[in-house]
């Protein structure tokens, strides 16, 4: 199983790695597992392609793996939904939210969306809203 | 608040939800003053659209006023008439800075879902599906709508709800199939599908400068509001003669249309014999998603060297593509959700100036506590419905 993920932002390789270290920016899952991360100039204007290489291998072996695919947990699905928040919050400003995935881009959310319709009040402050 | 949401396969209901808030400071809250159901939407209504939960609020045509906005909303002001596109496109990515809006990079919180079933995630959409963002639509009396600096433009007073509302989607997406065909003046083009989509795909294909547009449905009334309304040229009814590659063959004097529009989709009425048969039974024990037979017909009658454009919606997989056909012939394919906020501005001064009237699709007018009545309605093609629209 591929442990290697990649994104490209739009942004110059030199902005793209100082804004990496940003509070608010600086990607949690990936910093603290300690994963080799490079930035490389993407061709032509498409800006810097983000590459991260997860060495560690899943907890438990083989059936841990399974486990984790399931739960949704795996380090590779969260090292993506690192990438893709770095990238929506560099490229946009925000962290995009939909009432399915009110917390942005999340593995656990993939098997668990709520309904598409407006949160109540007590579902707003868990999503950190 | 009210609103539309789906409750299971062919069944839709107006139920009390909570009202929207805020989420993002590119965020604005839209009182809903109009709303249509789309035919996209009944691919929802079917259940052949994956990813969709009971209690989705559906709905991605829709117009009313700015009640509330994120600080991060220059453009608009609270008060603001607006027209809302239905993809939710950032405008910063690089596909939204090439005006590729329905593919914006950012947009889908749930590309992770997205990528397993396309290999890229697209833009969200309003209420259409957790495969496109998990967004709640806009059949309801408020909406949240997100990068609302991007998508929605603000519109005049004097001109009706019926006459900019299509501006969300179909004037658009028929504009933009139009537009994929490369019209330069003289070309005949034939359009699959005489729905809402179909008929703004013909009238644009004639503002383009098309000389001859075939307009290819079952429905009399729609091939009537094609020739009356729309402009279409000639017409070819399918439930009279099935075989429509002959026909549109004769009408072009063997050549072929040297651009077909499918406007049609996932769910075509046509087809025959055992390539029709085999279909059904696969869609029905949902082997395979996406029933082609306008796909399939546009690509066997359009020309060589000519372009197939896609606007009808597709969600999975489809057999028996004529890839033969497609290769030796040399066609085009070209296809996408439009690409709506690249097309507002232009479309908008065509309404100004009275080049088109939108709202002469317009055949039903109801409540949007009809709108399980609505469904069903515009699902069956009774009471000669082409399209719906709800007012809260």
């Amino acid at each position: 199983m591929s442990k290697k993920a990649s994104v490209t932002v739009l942004g110059s390789p030199e902005e793209v790695q100082r804004r990496w270290q940003e509070e608010g920016l600086r990607p949690q899952y990936i910093e603290s597992h300690d994963a080799a991360v490079t930035f490389r100039r993407a061709p032509g204007d498409r800006g810097t392609e983000v590459h991260v290489d997860l060495e560690q291998t899943a907890p438990g072996g083989k059936a841990g793996e399974m486990l984790m695919k399931l739960t949704a947990k795996e380090p590779l699905a969260k090292v993506k939904d690192d990438l893709r928040r770095f990238k929506a919050q560099f490229e946009t400003g925000v962290i995009p939210r939909s009432e399915g995935s009110p917390e942005g881009e999340l593995a656990e959310r993939k098997l668990k969306q709520r309904p598409a319709q407006p949160l109540k009040q007590d579902e707003l402050e868990k999503a950190g809203v | 608040m009210r609103a539309t949401v789906w409750s299971g396969r062919n069944s839709v209901s107006v139920v009390d939800v909570p009202d929207p808030t805020i989420l993002n400071d590119r965020d604005a809250i839209v009182r809903i003053t109009s709303t249509a159901i789309c035919g996209s939407d009944l691919h929802l209504y079917d259940g052949y659209v994956p990813k969709m939960k009971r209690g989705d609020i559906l709905g991605h045509e829709f117009m009313g006023e700015v009640v509330e906005k994120g600080k991060g909303v220059g453009n608009l002001e609270v008060g603001d008439r607006v027209v809302v596109p239905f993809p939710i496109a950032c405008g910063d990515c690089w596909a939204c800075k090439h005006e590729l809006y329905s593919v914006c990079e950012n947009s889908n919180p749930n590309s992770g879902m997205a990528e397993k079933m396309f290999g890229h995630a697209t833009a969200g959409i309003f209420g259409y599906s957790h495969l496109t963002g998990g967004y709640a639509g806009g059949q309801a009396e408020y909406a949240r709508v997100p990068f609302a600096d991007v998508g929605p433009i603000k519109v005049d007073e004097d001109l009706s709800d019926e006459q900019l509302l299509f501006l969300s989607d179909i004037f658009p997406t028929g504009w933009f199939g139009a537009d994929l065909c490369d019209i330069e003046g003289g070309e005949t083009i034939a359009v699959f599908g005489a729905g809402p989509v179909g008929q703004f795909a013909i009238a644009s294909a004639i503002l383009m400068g098309a000389e001859r547009v075939i307009a290819i449905d079952q429905y009399e009334y729609r091939l009537q509001m094609a020739v009356n309304k729309a402009g279409a040229t000639d017409v070819v009814d399918f439930s009279v003669d099935a075989d429509i590659v002959e026909q549109l063959k004769e009408l072009t004097g063997g050549r072929g249309p040297d651009a077909v529009i499918d406007a049609v989709g996932m769910e075509a009425a046509h087809g025959h014999g055992a390539v029709h048969a085999m279909d059904r039974v696969k869609q029905a024990n949902r082997l395979e998603s996406d029933r082609g037979h306008a796909l399939r017909d546009a690509i066997l009658a359009c020309r060589p060297g000519g372009i197939v454009s896609v606007i009808g919606v597709y969600g999975g997989l489809l057999d028996k593509f004529p890839s033969g056909a497609f290769m030796n012939k040399g066609l085009q394919l070209r296809a996408g959700q439009a690409h709506v906020q690249k097309y507002l501005k232009p479309l908008y001064e065509h309404i100004r100036n009275g080049d088109i009237d939108p709202s002469f699709v317009v055949t039903h007018r109801l409540g949007l506590d009809q709108a399980s009545n609505a469904y069903e309605t515009f699902k069956h093609k009774q009471d000669e419905c082409v399209k719906v629209v709800l007012k809260p």
